[in-house]
């Protein structure tokens, strides 16, 4: 069975430099930095919005540079997408009860 | 006719086509989509967790505030760091299998899986200081003050997630050393490198979990 | 201008899949979808005949107002039924078979994207079974299939670890099943296959991936929280520590809502083939066809606080989660319509696998418009636990899911198996079981209505006749079940060789032989439009 479009290997694949992905190494060690030292720091809900900042920057570089998603098909990079999707999904409907729940006092 | 499966092995290292594929390139895609899409059950499996988390997090900010300082955060830190270089020797060694580069690949794998033990060990010291501490729900634990059920609380959705995410990387670490041997002994090249590229996605995520886990756990509340 | 050469593609000669390897080895180190189907067919089946077993006793038990049996064993015997009914027969029974047998075939591919898989996923759908059904030879569970804490985790003195570990594994199978269709789908269409020119049976299975592989992890990991919480005594259901028993239900549910879109979507897509081929038509409104499945599949994701109306959730969360559920309702009464639409001036006929589909659209309308009643929750607070919702739920999952899986196995029984089963004793079966499923459902209707509660086994006596009449109804059920089995499995050694097509359907799968030979087609075709692979040649 012949297909017209067969596609073979290439022998040579593509690939980045290795200075990539010590800088990406270099950015990542920095961010995490960023999130202990400022986690000493007291900034209250700042705090939050900071180390969850930095763990999407992180996780972005990781998939951006680490995974290839940058030159990945549309469809690879949807599917990344829905597990983070369909997660915001779930904790955020539930948060819907736990976050507007107003104690009933009994009767009794 | 033949019915079985379609053997194009050829002499310079291609991988063997199976027969639902047309060609080598469709079927690394195939395959690559594939893991995407099991990344996708981890995270929700593992965002179960993160979500226990939060809705505890949202009814006890401070129980969760005092719990964390209880955590070793200069362990959990050097944790993240190690687990950050384990993912990037892991894609440096794809990157030399790529090129041919056998020797270094079979290094940097090795060299990511000693990470991967290192992190493990560090993971048990902490377990082990937390067992003398008294924080360990369901065995010893005894935390006295008016935030002790939360606490226990934390601990428990601390040691579930660290817990499953330790045997994730127990099984990376065992696929990755085994990689390192098959990279070795020459299976792998430029033209058959998708179970390569598979482990190191899932590596990957293992790493992307631990970044998200090692805030919520250790620097919470830090300020004091 | 012809899309495939009919009369060039297959020798009568071309040996079948069955061919390729005979004994048990063969079988059970296959890596053919074909076979894997089959497996799963069988094992399913086993599994059915268990289920059905478990509900025997429920039914017989509810003829007395006492009760037949203690609390204690009836407990565990709705649990028992709930826990294999869903897990090991709804969830698996027409992807894991005709899906797992037809994908490939309706898209022109050769085998699914990866065989291996989806050997492995039948290996740990038997493992899981194993494990399950040892909880019941230990002396089974008394936890309800829906496992609520803080009685699984904390009071329950049954088996649960080894359930909620068999139902684990199981989760495993459904998510490779999913992974599997999913990138099969997107990667092995023949040429021309665009998404738009699919078969809406193969929608139905991509759609019902996507719910799988998101869903079902989920429920991993809340089972597993069950278990770890009952090994050490505590956990985040655990409310002396401040955990709330409600995340468990939350969490639960976020997997088990969408489970039972898991369950319908494959039946519609099913239902979508037979009901077009009977009537000589194409499905009325294809493309909104294709849009609901994944409305239905996404919204299906957003509805679950319904189950959690009574619980102490937020009354406002509890808006939230009705409006969404009304919603949710809306693409399912497009396809009711759709098919409704399609039968209007067609030329039908009523063929077995007809009776079945046509008793689908109906049933699962009847049961569907329940739902929406139980959706509002100032009606679902007193029918809530009541055997309204036990009546809603088998209408749609019996009714529906199961009828349509009836209606596959006849429709598509010529392409497995090379044979025709008896026409006359399938039309009595379809017959019966619809007669025997409403004769056992639509009392607990009224019986709910009026009161009764569920997972009870006794009850006040007033109810009694209601339940005669559905216990009646549910022997008659039986009987109509295992009718098939013995036609079925008589028409392997007597029934009349089918050939290509004998249902003169439009889909690809009839192009090819019956049995299909082992890589499924002879030569690649190539498809113009949805259904058109069938043009005469010039």
């Amino acid at each position: 069975m012949s297909n017209p479009t067969s596609r073979p290997e290439s022998e040579t694949p593509e690939v980045a430099p290795v200075s990539r992905y010590l800088w990406v190494l270099a950015a990542l060690l920095a961010l995490l930095t960023l999130s202990a030292a400022s986690a000493l720091i007291r900034l209250g809900m700042l705090n939050t919005i900071v180390n969850m900042g930095v763990s999407v920057a992180k996780t972005l570089l990781v998939m951006a540079i680490f995974m290839h998603e940058t030159k990945a098909r549309r469809l690879t990079r949807m599917a990344s997408a829905l597990g983070f999707i369909w997660l915001a999904l779930l904790v955020g409907l539930a948060l819907t009860d736990f976050l507007t729940r107003v104690p009933v006092p009994s009767p009794w | 006719m033949n019915a079985t499966v379609m053997d194009i092995e050829k002499h310079d290292g291609a991988s063997r086509v199976e027969v639902q594929f047309n060609d080598p390139v469709q079927q690394r895609e195939a395959a690559t989509l594939g893991m995407w899409l099991f990344l996708s059950t981890e995270i929700m499996f593992f965002g179960v967790l993160f979500a226990s988390y939060t809705i505890c997090r949202v009814l006890y900010p401070e129980g969760f505030a005092e719990a964390s300082r209880h955590t070793d955060m200069l362990f959990g830190t050097i944790e993240t760091a190690v687990l950050l270089t384990s993912s990037s020797l892991v894609a440096l060694a794809l990157r030399s299998i790529k090129l041919d580069q056998r020797r270094a690949a079979t290094w940097l794998l090795l060299g990511t899986a000693a990470l991967g033990v290192t992190f493990l060990v560090m993971h048990g010291f902490e377990y082990y200081n937390e067992y003398t501490e008294h924080l360990i729900p369901g065995i010893n634990f005894d935390q006295p003050g008016p935030h002790s059920r939360a606490i226990e609380l934390f601990f428990c959705l601390y040691y579930f997630i660290t817990g499953f995410h330790s045997v994730h990387v127990i099984i990376g670490v065992v696929l990755i050393s085994t990689l390192a041997i098959r990279v070795a002994h020459g299976t792998f090249g430029p033209k058959n490198y998708t179970t390569l590229e598979l482990t190191a996605l899932y590596w990957h995520l293992v790493d992307i979990v631990w970044i998200f886990v090692y805030p919520i756990i250790y620097l919470v509340g830090r300020s004091g | 201008m012809s899309s495939i050469d009919a009369g060039e593609s297959m020798a009568p000669s071309t040996p079948s899949f069955y061919a390729g390897g005979e004994g048990l080895m063969a079988w059970l180190t296959t890596r053919d979808h074909k076979r894997i189907g089959i497996l799963y067919a069988l094992t399913i089946t086993v599994f059915f005949a268990m289920g059905g077993i478990a509900a025997a006793m429920i039914r017989l038990n509810l003829v007395e107002p006492a009760g037949l049996l203690d609390a204690e064993t009836y407990n565990k015997a709705f649990t028992f039924h709930g826990v294999i009914m869903v897990w090991f027969f709804l969830i698996p029974s027409i992807p894991a078979t005709l899906g797992n047998f037809l994908l490939p075939l309706m898209i022109g591919a050769r085998d699914m994207a990866f065989p291996r898989l989806n050997l492995a996923s039948w290996y740990l759908f038997v493992i899981g079974g194993l494990f399950t059904v040892s909880a019941l030879l230990l002396g089974g569970v008394d936890t309800g299939w829906t496992f609520y804490t803080p009685f699984s985790t904390m009071f329950s003195n049954t088996h649960v670890i080894l359930v909620v570990v068999g139902v684990f594994i199981t989760g495993f199978a459904t998510i490779f099943t999913g992974i599997n269709f999913i990138v099969t789908t997107h990667t092995l269409r023949m040429p021309g296959m665009h998404w738009f020119r699919l078969p809406l049976f193969v929608w139905a299975m991509y759609t019902v991936s996507l719910v799988m592989v998101l869903a079902t992890p989920v429920l991993a990991m809340t089972l597993s929280l069950i278990g770890l919480e009952r090994i050490f005594g505590v956990g985040v259901f655990d409310p002396a520590l401040g955990g709330d028993p409600l995340l468990f239900q939350h969490l639960f549910w976020f997997y088990s809502h969408p489970a039972v879109y898991i369950m319908i979507l494959p039946a519609m897509g099913l239902v979508s083939e037979v009901i077009a081929c009977f009537v000589r038509r194409r499905i009325f409104g294809y493309k909104f066809m294709t849009y609901s499945m994944v409305a239905n599949a996404v919204i299906g994701f957003m509805v679950w606080g319904h189950h959690m109306f009574v619980s102490g959730m937020s009354v406002y969360a509890s808006m939230v989660f009705s409006l969404l559920s009304f919603t949710v309702a809306v693409p399912s009464a497009i396809k009711v319509f759709n098919w409704t639409a399609t039968l209007h001036k067609g030329d039908i006929t009523f063929e077995a696998p007809m009776l079945y589909a046509l008793g689908f659209v109906g049933l699962f309308m009847l049961g569907g418009l329940t739902g929406l009643m139980l959706a509002a929750p100032a009606l679902d607070v007193p029918l809530t636990d009541t055997y309204f919702v036990i009546a809603h739920f088998h209408y749609v999952m019996v009714g529906g899911t199961v009828m349509a899986y009836l209606a596959g196995i006849h429709f598509w029984w010529p392409k497995i198996t090379g044979r025709m089963y008896s026409e006359p004793l399938a039309k009595f079966s379809a017959i019966l079981m619809f007669v025997g499923f409403n004769l056992t459902f639509f009392p607990q209707y009224i019986l709910g209505y009026e009161g009764m509660p569920r997972r009870y086994h006794s009850y006040p006596p007033q109810f009694q006749v209601l339940n005669i009449f559905s216990s009646a109804g549910a022997s008659i059920l039986a009987v109509s079940y295992m009718l098939p089995v013995l036609y079925l499995l008589w028409s392997l050694r007597h029934g009349a060789a089918a050939g290509n097509n004998p249902w003169g359907a439009r889909g690809l799968e009839w192009q090819t032989s019956s049995p299909p030979p082992e890589e499924n087609f002879l030569h690649v075709p190539i498809v113009r439009e949805a259904y058109a692979y069938d043009e005469p040649a010039p």
